[in-house]
């Protein structure tokens, strides 16, 4: 590389933090890997500068890099230089070990994702922050005066935390601990590692808004380094494009997304669900990202560029400049970008938009699968004598009708904790309800089970009709059988006229179909061989090697990387039409809900707390949604456009955190954190009614459905966002 | 390519379509003659062969390759299978010892007649301790046998059950922990005073299960939860078989290193025992050579001193193979080592780039 | 805490499990004491009718009795702390244990305090260390350690630190010349005969540094442990408040076992070093066939065991703000 990007950068800006040609690599078996390869990047003071890339594109390499904190066996080299606001230039590589240990944290701090566990589980929040004071001999009162403020400004009541042990504080507020913690020493830039990838959307959303405000307070440079495009769209001046390594894209925030210039980040830019792209335009990417050992010659993104050419296969890109402040190495990126869809390769034949295909009432025919007034109420296990939890009631879900038709598509929307998943169990029977029915073709599905009445459909024919794909590939197959006895099972139980032989060709012959090639290599492996997205393409044969009526997904996508999904929900409403199989969804993604639902014509259903707040059709909870947290959602789900500014002025919800389940708020479930509650909603609770306005179908348990309500002259409940 | 070729071999240019239409031309329209892959089945039969070949090769070609390639195992096995051999082949080639077969309290080594000596009585100590060796082999297998069974049957059914069943297992598995097992053993052999070698290995296998129970039912906990055993559930798979072919397998590295285990501590409190005289005595074993000499007052005796150290090197150097053998089974059991042996693809070795896997059993 | 009333309730269960297991050895197993007195001890009597008697007498037991009858009996004289009268001392078994619990109690937590402390503090040598010389050394070391039984230890060091080299005495709890009492002679000669007990359960610190080797290697890759690293904390607070204190807890069960099983080591040590402790008595008993000194031990030694699992278990949480709130397992 003769030029490398910070040549081509404006060298006037402020720049806080000089990388060039920084590399890390490690010896495997398999040879030697480099996970981030000769990489240049120039940060510049006080921006905030978005590092996009997905899973093994090396970028949480780049943010150990910008620490000196990369773990052993791999070796950082190359050139890292921190300019302070007064004082030399520190080359980072050549610290000693003091001062680098002074130099992270007490100038660059940094926050993992893995906020669940970043605490010393027998050391209270308190110690933490004594600690970090201590050992940079800080002052601890100046400090912990510092560190309360902090956490007061991430809502947090600062007292309370301080004293509390790691395990009694939700994921949520560890995560904000964490920004408090890497903030306590006052650093001028923070490297922010997926620091919202654990959490629920509106706990992101709200964990952005801050993270804006508290750069603009405490004068922050930060590196945000996410796999989420959506989520710095708005937050980011700058954005940076990681692809097998190496940054393939550098621009202002705005120009990337408007107008990308690498062929890559077009493709990412299109397989991203939102809630604004015609479903036309979204398309997976094709093939996978390169092995770290073996990265493509010339570019590394020529297999699955469709652009590519000789030239391609041979030269590594050089950065090419696209505009002043934006690069891309790309040989043909001005051809990229005029492209109006440089990707789209498969026909328009693979995206057919259904319609609603029944209505959601009496006059339908008859249900699939039904639930009446379901109540999962949960006690904590308890196990011999000894176990040492205490018993307490959750009430996971609480009095929920719905109906699913055959050829259905439900998705059930809600933040972790609603109860969302416990509803799809009791849906496809495998979780008992304390109370209400579930009924499969108008059977009652438990009574099938203990053979209660006239039992007119044996429960082994329910058991086989209604099945289920779990959220994590990983645990959903076991790691102690090949591929080969895990698809068996299913074929032994249902299909005892078939041999071996036959399991086999018909095993084969479905890998195949869902792309797995070549499958006879592929029976033959254990899970951990396989990617995520073929262990979950596994499960997905799994169940419909049972030839089911209805599958339960539950965050089937959500473990994938983001260009898998599309790929993963498009597979799984090829086969739903292929097989007849009513679908139920489960998702805390509002944009891959509206995929879905739109795609398959279905409906989407919001969850809150154990109950369905609003169900409808997509165009009604998507366009026009009426229940106040469902529009809360809709604001929590971030799209492309990077004028969208949030601001937590805006934000249509009082309290961040999510109240504690087992003790649900009166009246209705939402007051506690609904902008638009009154008094009234404290006390009554509302019904699930026809939001009238418009076509389509739509509900919402809501008082402003009601025309006339004696909400309209309750007074507001008026408290500022705070911690409950 | 048809998607239901019926040969197994894969074409020559499998490999290369994967790159073109693999991932993203999921949907294969053309099924050939059949509509879906549904309606797939083979020419060809399963043969016996087939599958008693694919049994064989994953219960006995790979662990013993991978044992093969662990120093500790090697030296494990050799050491076990010393005495394995003490107990079957030199048992009927070495000649029973009796009461003044030779001098008394000849030293080791001395000469090739009384390899390790003799005794106060002129007994061989090598004839001695190698007929020891068969009932001792009985005792350790049977006690470790019942150890293992007891506690994986209690462990597993309370922990994948729950509830009611649950809490009787567990209360009855609670009680035999707080016993302490030696008082116990001792209580009991007194009344039975059992003599067989097999009825010795259970009755001190009384005391040793429940731990083991305890702590099966705690990994059941663990992964009765995974997505796996709710999908096998889903697909009506019957309990027993759920119990053996899903959750087993994930115990088994964990009962086989408490099975070597096991079968330690059962030596150990049998030549306690026997070494007490709380045992009665029937055959000759290390615990009763070790009786004979203490109240020979061979501990006081120089020259009687190695009466002493020979059953006690025989139990410390069993113990030592047996050891040897459970840490290297650790890794026999581990799906990540297995398939680095097995020929299909490399397995992932933590790169740190690889998404984030289910490292369940690590701790095991 | 609610967990704590139930954990009291499972200790109270056990006792009442052993004291009721003790009823069924007692009285209906084969060969039990209640047919021994009959049908040897019987007929060797004046009148053989007495040997009922001496049934009652001894085992608190009166075989005339209907089985319900008989069990209710037992349970309440052996709550009320009768546990029978022994046959060879002639004196109620409660007096007979009473002078030997101490001395058990004082040698066996030593052993198991010392056994635990040294096996920590090799365990987090070897994983500070991991691959080096003296991580390998250290754990042949322990391997070895823990491949030999407690009592083998015990002989080979009776063997040559007392009889050859006369190092410590041969045996007993102190020099049978001595006054028992508070003074300096006396104390020291007591310590000088408990060490080699000591030292012989230091076979357990073998596994404790093993398991405490594993437990710490496994937290050095936990997350917290990296943002310490990254807020540049000191290696003496990572090392004892970040790996340490985690590392130990999970072996809070480990300990527990062997408190089980240190106990019964003790049968077996006591009598190699002729200490007179329960474990003395239980064998002297068990030899001469005095039925009732052999439950009574029996009975005695179980339950200092529940008690000081008791006692440890629910001091965890002191150590583990955790306990409670989550499912841990306990004994
Ligand atoms: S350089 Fe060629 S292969 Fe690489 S992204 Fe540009 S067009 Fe595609
Ligand atoms: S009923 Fe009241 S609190 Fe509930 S969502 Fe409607 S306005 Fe908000």
């Amino acid at each position: 590389m003769t030029m490398t990007t910070t040549d081509l950068t404006d060298r006037s800006e402020d720049v806080i933090m000089e990388v060039s040609n920084a590399r890390v690599s490690f010896g495997m078996e398999r040879g030697r890997a480099r996970v981030l390869n000769d990489v240049s990047m120039d940060v510049r003071r006080g921006e905030i500068l978005g590092v996009m890339g997905e899973s093994g594109s090396g970028k949480s390499m780049f943010a150990d890099a910008l620490l000196d904190a990369v773990v052993d066996p791999g070796v950082l080299q190359g050139e890292l230089t921190y300019y302070p606001g007064d004082g030399e230039p520190i080359d980072l590589l050549s610290l000693s070990e003091e001062e680098r240990r002074r130099y992270r944290w007490e100038d660059v701090a940094m926050v993992f994702q893995g906020a669940m566990s970043s605490f010393n589980p027998v050391r209270k929040i308190r110690t933490h922050f004594v600690d970090t004071l201590n050992a940079h001999d800080y002052d601890v009162d100046r400090g912990l005066e510092r560190a309360k403020d902090l956490l007061g400004d991430l809502y947090l009541d600062a007292d309370r935390v301080l004293d509390s042990y790691p395990h009694e504080l939700s994921g949520g507020m560890k995560q904000r601990i964490l920004i408090a913690l890497s903030l306590v020493l006052d650093p001028e830039m923070l490297v922010m590692d997926e620091p919202t990838a654990a959490l629920d959307l509106l706990m992101q959303r709200s964990i952005i808004a801050l993270i804006e405000e508290i750069q603009s307070k405490h004068d922050l440079t930060i590196v945000f380094i996410t796999h989420d495009i959506p989520l710095v769209a708005g937050l980011a001046d700058r954005l940076a494009v990681l692809y097998a390594f190496e940054f393939i894209e550098l621009g202002p925030a705005d120009d990337v997304l408007a107008e990308p210039a690498h062929p890559y980040t077009r493709a990412l830019l299109r397989t991203t669900p939102n809630l604004e792209t015609p479903l036309e335009e979204m398309r997976p990417i094709e093939g996978s990202s390169p092995d770290p050992v073996n990265i493509p010659s010339g570019c590394s993104y020529h297999p699955r560029c469709p652009m590519a050419d000789d030239q391609c296969r041979e030269v590594d890109p050089e950065p090419y400049r696209v505009d002043d402040d934006h690069i891309a190495h790309c040989h043909h990126w001005d051809e990229a970008i005029e492209e109006e869809s440089p990707v789209a390769v498969g026909g328009d034949d693979r995206t057919p938009t259904r319609a609603y295909v029944g209505p959601d009432g009496e006059d339908a025919e008859d249900p699939l699968v039904s639930l009446d007034d379901v109540e999962v109420h949960f006690e904590q296990k308890s196990g011999g004598l000894l176990s040492r939890a205490e018993p307490e009631t959750v009430a996971a879900v609480d009095g929920v009708d719905i109906d699913i038709h055959e050829n259905d598509t439900v998705v059930l929307v809600g933040e972790s904790g609603c109860g969302k998943t416990t509803l799809g169990k009791v849906a496809v029977g495998a979780q008992r309800p304390t109370g209400g029915s579930v009924s499969y073709r108008g059977q009652d599905v438990w009574d099938a089970k203990d053979m209660l009445g006239g039992v007119s459909i044996p429960f082994e024919e329910i058991r086989r009709a209604l099945q289920i794909i779990h959220q994590d590939p990983g645990s959903s197959l076991n790691s102690h059988r090949r591929v080969r006895a895990i698809l068996e099972t299913p074929l032994r139980r249902w299909f005892p006229e078939l041999d071996g032989n036959d399991r086999i060709q018909r095993i084969l012959g479905m890998l195949e179909y869902v792309g797995i090639s070549p499958p006879e290599d592929y029976i033959e492996r254990y899970p951990h061989q396989l990617s995520g997205g073929e262990k979950q393409r596994i499960t997905l044969i799994r169940s419909m090697l049972m030839d089911p009526e209805l599958i339960l997904a539950d965050e089937a996508v959500s473990a994938l990387d983001v260009s898998l999904r599309v790929e993963m929900m498009d597979l799984m409403i090829e086969l739903q039409e292929q097989f007849d199989t009513s679908f139920l969804f489960i998702s805390h993604n509002l944009s891959n809900a509206r995929y879905l639902a739109e795609k398959t014509g279905g409906r989407i259903a919001v969850m809150y707390l154990g109950e369905i707040v609003e169900i409808g059709t997509v165009d009604r909870i998507i366009n026009d949604p009426q229940h106040p947290y469902t529009q809360a959602l809709k604001w929590a789900t971030p799209d492309l456009d990077p004028d969208d500014e949030i601001e937590t002025a805006d934000s249509p919800i009082r309290t961040i955190d999510i109240p504690d389940p087992s003790n649900p708020p009166s009246g209705c479930r939402y007051h506690t954190r609904c902008a638009k509650a009154r008094e009234v909603c404290r006390v009554e609770t509302p019904e699930l009614i026809e939001a009238d306005e418009g076509p389509g179908h739509q509900r919402a348990a809501c008082f402003r459905a009601y025309d006339d309500h004696a909400y309209w002259n309750s007074e507001p409940i008026v408290e500022g966002p705070s911690e409950e | 390519m048809t998607a239901d070729s019926h040969d197994c071999e894969p074409g020559p240019d499998d490999g290369e379509s994967a790159d073109d239409d693999g991932v993203g031309g999921i949907l294969r329209g053309d099924g050939g003659q059949v509509g879906t892959p549904f309606d797939t089945t083979a020419d060809v039969r399963e043969t016996r062969w087939d599958r008693y070949g694919r049994a064989i090769d994953g219960y006995i070609r790979m662990p013993l390759t991978i044992m093969r390639q662990d120093w500790r195992s090697i030296v494990g096995l050799s050491i076990v299978a010393v005495y394995l051999l003490m107990g079957t082949v030199l048992t009927w080639t070495v000649e029973p010892t009796r009461t003044g077969d030779g001098p008394q309290f000849v030293q080791p080594f001395e000469t090739w007649e009384y390899p390790l000596g003799t005794n106060e009585m002129g007994q061989d100590l090598f004839a001695q301790t190698v007929h020891s060796t068969g009932p001792v082999l009985t005792m350790m297998a049977s006690g470790a046998l019942f150890t293992v069974v007891m506690g994986t049957f209690f462990g597993l059914v309370a922990g994948y059950k729950g509830g009611e069943v649950d809490t009787v297992l567990s209360s009855i598995t609670d009680v035999f922990i707080n016993i302490p097992g030696l008082p116990l053993v001792i209580v009991l052999s007194v009344l039975f005073e059992p003599t067989h070698p097999i009825s010795v290995g259970i009755l001190l296998a009384v005391a040793a299960w429940a731990g083991l129970a305890r702590a099966i039912r705690s990994q059941v906990l663990a992964i009765r939860d995974e997505s796996f055993v709710e999908a096998a559930r889903m697909m009506d798979v019957p309990t027993p078989e759920l119990l053996i072919k899903e959750i087993l397998p994930h115990l088994m590295p964990y009962i086989m290193v408490n099975l070597v285990n096991a079968a330690r501590t059962i030596i150990f409190s049998a030549v306690a025992l026997y070494y007490l005289g709380v045992l009665p005595f029937a055959d000759a074993n290390w615990g009763v050579m070790l009786n004979q000499a203490y109240h020979a007052g061979a501990i006081y005796r120089p020259d009687a001193t190695h009466w002493l150290v020979v059953p006690m090197v025989a139990i410390a150097g069993i113990s030592i193979g047996l050891l040897l053998i459970a840490q290297s089974l650790d890794r026999v059991f581990n799906p990540r080592v297995r398939a680095r042996h097995a020929d299909t693809g490399d397995a992932e070795d933590g790169d740190g780039t690889e998404p984030g896997s289910t490292e369940m059993m690590k701790q095991v | 805490m609610n967990w704590k009333i139930r954990r009291l309730g499972q200790a109270v269960f056990t006792v009442w499990a052993v004291v009721t297991i003790s009823f069924a050895m007692v009285r209906l197993m084969p060969g039990n004491p209640v047919d021994y007195f009959i049908t040897i001890v019987g007929p060797d009597l004046a009148d053989p009718s007495q040997a009922y008697e001496l049934a009652e007498l001894y085992l608190n037991i009166n075989p005339e009795e209907p089985l319900p009858v008989a069990y209710v009996d037992y349970m309440t004289s052996t709550l009320q702390g009768d546990l029978g009268q022994s046959m060879i001392y002639n004196e109620p078994v409660t007096e007979v244990l009473a002078g030997a619990i101490p001395w058990t109690l004082f040698v066996m937590s030593w052993a198991i305090f010392l056994s635990f402390a040294v096996g920590i503090s090799l365990g987090a040598i070897m994983a500070y260390w991991e691959g080096s010389k003296v991580d390998v050394g250290l754990t042949a070391y322990a391997t070895i350690l823990t491949s030999i039984p407690f009592y083998v230890l015990a002989l080979v060091m009776l063997i040559y630190l007392s009889y050859r080299w006369s190092v410590f005495p041969v045996g007993g709890r102190a020099a049978a010349e001595l006054e028992p009492g508070f003074h300096w002679v006396y104390i020291k000669s007591v310590v000088h005969h408990a060490i080699l007990p000591v030292l012989s359960m230091f076979v357990a610190s073998g596994a404790a540094s093993l398991s405490m080797r594993g437990n710490s290697i496994r937290v050095l890759g936990e997350d917290y442990l990296r943002v310490a690293r990254l807020c540049g904390l000191s290696d003496t607070t990572i090392a004892v408040q970040y790996v340490g204190r985690n590392a130990i807890l999970p072996m809070y069960t480990g300990l527990m076992i062997s408190i089980g099983s240190m106990f019964g080591g003790a049968v077996v040590l006591e009598q190699i070093f002729q200490y007179r402790g329960m474990g003395w008595y239980l064998l002297n008993a068990v030899n001469q066939r005095d039925y009732p000194l052999m439950m009574g031990a029996f009975m005695m030694i179980t339950i200092a065991v529940v008690i000081a699992l008791l006692i440890a278990d629910l001091t965890y949480g002191r150590i583990d703000p955790r306990a409670g709130t989550e499912d841990r397992e306990a004994f």
